[in-house]
């Protein structure tokens, strides 16, 4: 005989009142205390250079982690967007100084390998059904060795030496340049970017009909199936969108440091990571979003920077990021159950 | 004395009284049929005996020695096997035939930690021989069949000297060859004198195999004694009780054209084809065991499995290879299994009922939140879903309130053809009314229902119509209105169906009179 299955009321008792509120307001916190907390230790922390400084790394870590956050949007997950930045800065840097070609055809070229590299993680994902941590772990090798092999392990620069014996022809050109160093009303045109893709994509998410499609995809895969949701196209949407941001940050971030480095992007994919995660907590919304996005990456850019001032070194700064993500994770766990 | 007994068995789970003193036994060499509806106790008395529920009341005597279990190990030594219906859950896939055959003495016997492979295989190579399979014992279970991993858990039972063996439906998922050779196999194993207790709803085959027969029936044993001399006809009178009278149901009245049809259905589980079709604004039933293979093919008929076939909707053929292409011409499932399938549970009942509506609801993709919510308010209502709020999380909702939202969604779309794969499944009497009614309307409204069910009654009370469906094969398409209880579950267990309601009837008279 089956009883008839009344679930119980929400155990709200069970998870005492300041749990609930440092679960929701808990990011913000952090962010407030790490501020507060540099900003007393560190004189040079509250300068309009350091703010300036740390918008625009983290406007290159949000633009990465929205990415992400499509992909967990559609309870995916994708782990090549560190390789797509490195490969969309090598493209862009390659185009203006190895073709010297203008602002156009140097945005687009990245742009279009960002979204080939989406269009060939859904091949895998959605289409071969391979497990999408292992498919994405297979693509993020392959495209890092893919600009490895290109630059030959050489970073591509203004003059640079040819193999044929002249210098490259072309070089960064001010247009690009401005994407990452520019300023419009004394705002770093990136942190403008940025906040325009956030508001975008928040909207986007929010108010429309695609939006609300990704989220259910990602909810109940079977359930949205059976709704007459194409769930595949929007599981392949979602790691397209996951590459083309990620080549917009490697744009952004090429501009920014004015040369092509090799493997620019590897140490973004933990942030954005990490970024997203933390933004599943942020107002208490149990769910990738992306102004929670946003509030992930300011966490993780703020630590960062207070980090480096106060002379942790790269590599320890690392042991950091590792356990706030773990943080991230539990706390994300925690508010499931 | 010789053989296992079980005696005065009692129990209850809360105030339900399950097992109202039941005697059951098994000889040494018998096969000993339990029958009985869900419900009847069959399971309870067997997890009794298994040593995985303790009883309120009662002994059980194997060979002499009265034990009470307090664990299925317990059990298990002293000589009870049981092959349980899903063997999958009783095997690693991913290892050797041998070691799942040794598995449970891994895990139970302080072993030398050093294991002679070859004697182990040897000694699963025997048990395979005595199982009547011909496996190199090193061969992986997944690689397997069914009917191949169903003798190995029998294999691995024996390994555990067991005397008296439960076997849960065996033949639920087996074909009409392998069933001839498990049964080959029982009864060799009967020789050696082996017991076996024979748990199934399929009573042509439990005739057949059968020494003896109990049936059980809300608790109680109703019928004990040979099984051949029994016809199946009475059989299914012991296990429905007394004759129930056909509720009064108002006539429906439905067209004359046909609204959908499916031709060459391929179901993929049972590898048999189906062809079936409904009238417009006919209420269809399709009946069957668990089992049977309806859910499969209610998947099937919304695309949402492999299949092949062909449809037929308005007049129109389609193929269809994806829910959303079979949604899309009108289409729609309301699946089994509620909330793994059916619905967004971290979501509003607002989001759930709307799902299907947001092209309308929105213009240039921007959802109207307005639109929406009086559109969602207009359907709870509708609905009578409780509380009346389209803001409540739907996991939030009892059962019958979820099942009334997964319904709800298809209300005001394009839907035509409505599949309920057995939506009365966990929910409350009152919440069962409340979705006949809906699909009543529904169908008033001239819309076409197939109604995938286990449930006899609640077919013959909702439908204008039903299919016998068994093992994968639709028998027959009866009116309802000409139909019994008894004869349903006659159908459904087996029983022939040359002529309809004449031999049933008859059988029913006379045991009428036998009774009077």
């Amino acid at each position: 005989m089956s009883q008839p299955a009344v679930s119980a009321p929400p155990s709200k008792k069970a998870a005492p009142f300041i749990l609930e509120f440092l679960y929701k307001h808990g990011t913000l916190l952090a962010i407030l205390a790490v501020i507060a907390y540099f900003g007393l230790t560190q004189d040079r922390f509250f300068t309009y250079e350091n703010f300036s400084d740390i918008l625009r790394s983290i406007s290159i870590v949000t633009l990465v982690a929205i990415g992400i956050t499509f992909s967990l949007i559609v309870d995916g997950f994708d782990l090549s967007v560190g390789s797509t930045v490195s490969l969309a800065t090598i493209a862009s840097a390659a185009a203006l100084v190895l073709y010297r070609q203008e602002i156009f055809v140097t945005l687009l070229v990245p742009l279009l390998l960002g979204i080939a590299v989406g269009l060939l993680n859904s091949l895998l994902i959605v289409k071969f059904k391979l497990p999408d941590l292992l498919a994405t772990l297979a693509t993020m090798y392959a495209i890092n060795g893919v600009q490895l092999t290109y630059t030959k392990g050489f970073s591509i620069y203004n003059d640079m030496p040819l193999p044929d014996g002249g210098t490259a022809p072309g070089k960064f050109i001010p247009s690009f340049l401005f994407i990452g160093q520019g300023e419009l009303f004394g705002v770093p045109f990136s942190v403008l970017l940025m906040l325009f893709v956030v508001i975008a994509a928040h909207l986007f998410l929010t108010y429309t009909k695609p939006g609300r499609l990704f989220y259910l995809t990602g909810e109940n895969r079977e359930a949205a199936r059976l709704s007459g949701i194409p769930v595949n196209r929007y599981r392949t949407y979602a790691y397209v969108i996951s590459g083309f941001f990620a080549a917009l940050g490697g744009i952004v971030l090429a501009s920014r440091i004015g040369t092509g480095q090799v493997s620019a992007g590897a140490s973004l994919l933990m942030d954005s990571v990490a970024a997203a995660y933390i933004g599943f907590s942020v107002f208490g919304a149990g769910k990738p979003n992306v102004i929670g996005t946003l509030f992930g990456s300011i966490l993780m850019g703020v630590l960062l920077n207070g980090l480096t001032m106060m002379n942790v070194p790269y590599y320890a700064q690392d042991i950091i990021k590792g356990a706030i993500l773990v943080g991230a994770l539990a706390l994300s766990h925690w508010q499931k159950k | 004395m010789n053989g296992l007994s079980m005696r005065g068995m009692e129990k209850s789970f809360g105030a339900v009284r399950v097992l109202d003193g039941v005697d059951f036994d098994v000889r040494p060499g018998e096969v000993h049929a339990l029958l009985g509806m869900n419900g009847a106790g069959k399971s309870t008395l067997m997890n009794i005996l298994a040593g995985a529920i303790p009883p309120d009341a009662g002994t059980i005597t194997i060979d002499g020695t009265i034990y009470t279990f307090s664990s299925p190990r317990e059990a298990k030594q002293a000589g009870i096997g049981l092959v349980v219906q899903e063997v999958d859950t009783a095997l690693f896939p991913g290892l050797p035939i041998y070691e799942n055959v040794a598995a449970d003495e891994f895990v139970h016997v302080k072993q030398r930690p050093i294991r002679s492979l070859r004697q182990e295989k040897e000694r699963a190579a025997a048990l395979l021989r005595r199982v009547g399979l011909s496996l190199p014992p090193t061969k992986l279970v997944r690689d397997c069949s069914l009917h191949e991993k169903q003798l190995i858990v029998l294999a691995k039972v024996l390994s555990s000297n067991a005397r008296y063996i439960i076997l849960d439906e065996p033949t639920a998922a087996l074909s009409e060859a392998e069933t001839r050779r498990l049964f080959a196999i029982i009864d060799e194993l009967k020789q050696q004198g082996v017991g076996f207790i024979y748990i199934s709803h399929k009573l042509k085959e439990v005739q057949e195999i059968a020494d003896r027969l109990t049936i059980l029936r809300d608790g109680r044993v109703v019928y004990h004694g040979g099984a051949r001399s029994l016809p199946l006809e009475d059989i299914v009178l012991h296990m429905t009780g007394t004759k129930r009278t056909a509720a009064a149901k108002q006539a429906r009245t439905y067209r004359s054209d046909i609204a959908f049809a499916a031709r060459g259905m391929l179901i993929d589980k049972t590898g048999t084809t189906v062809d079936l079709y409904a009238h417009r604004g006919e209420i269809v039933g399709i009946a069957g065991l668990v089992g049977a293979g309806k859910t499969e093919l209610a998947e099937s008929l919304i695309a949402h499995r492999n299949t092949s076939g062909e449809w037929e909707i308005d007049g129109r053929r389609y193929v269809f290879s994806s829910p959303y292409e079979a949604i899309d011409a009108g289409l729609c499932l309301i699946p089994e299994e509620r909330r793994k399938q059916g619905l967004f549970l971290p979501e509003s009942v607002k989001t759930n009922l709307t799902v299907r509506l947001l092209s309308r609801l929105s213009r240039w993709q921007w959802i109207s939140w307005a639109k929406e919510a009086a559109e969602a308010d207009g359907l709870v209502r509708s609905l009578g879903v409780h509380p009346p709020s389209s803001t409540t999380v739907v996991r939030h909702l009892s059962g019958g309130n979820q099942q009334k939202v997964v319904i709800g969604k298809w209300l005001n779309t394009n839907a035509r053809v409505f599949l309920f794969d057995e939506p009365t499944k966990g929910i409350d009497v009152h919440a069962k009314q409340e979705v006949f009614s809906i699909i009543r309307s529904l169908a008033d409204e001239g819309k076409t229902v197939l109604y995938f069910s286990s449930e006899f009654q609640e077919l013959l009370d909702i439908c204008d119509t039903i299919y016998v469906m068994v093992d994968g094969r639709l028998l027959a398409r009866l009116p309802a209105a000409e139909l019994t209880y008894e004869q349903l579950v006659y159908y459904c267990s087996g029983g022939e169906i040359d002529e309809p309601a004449g031999r049933f009837r008859a059988a029913v008279e006379k045991s009428g009179a036998v009774h009077s």
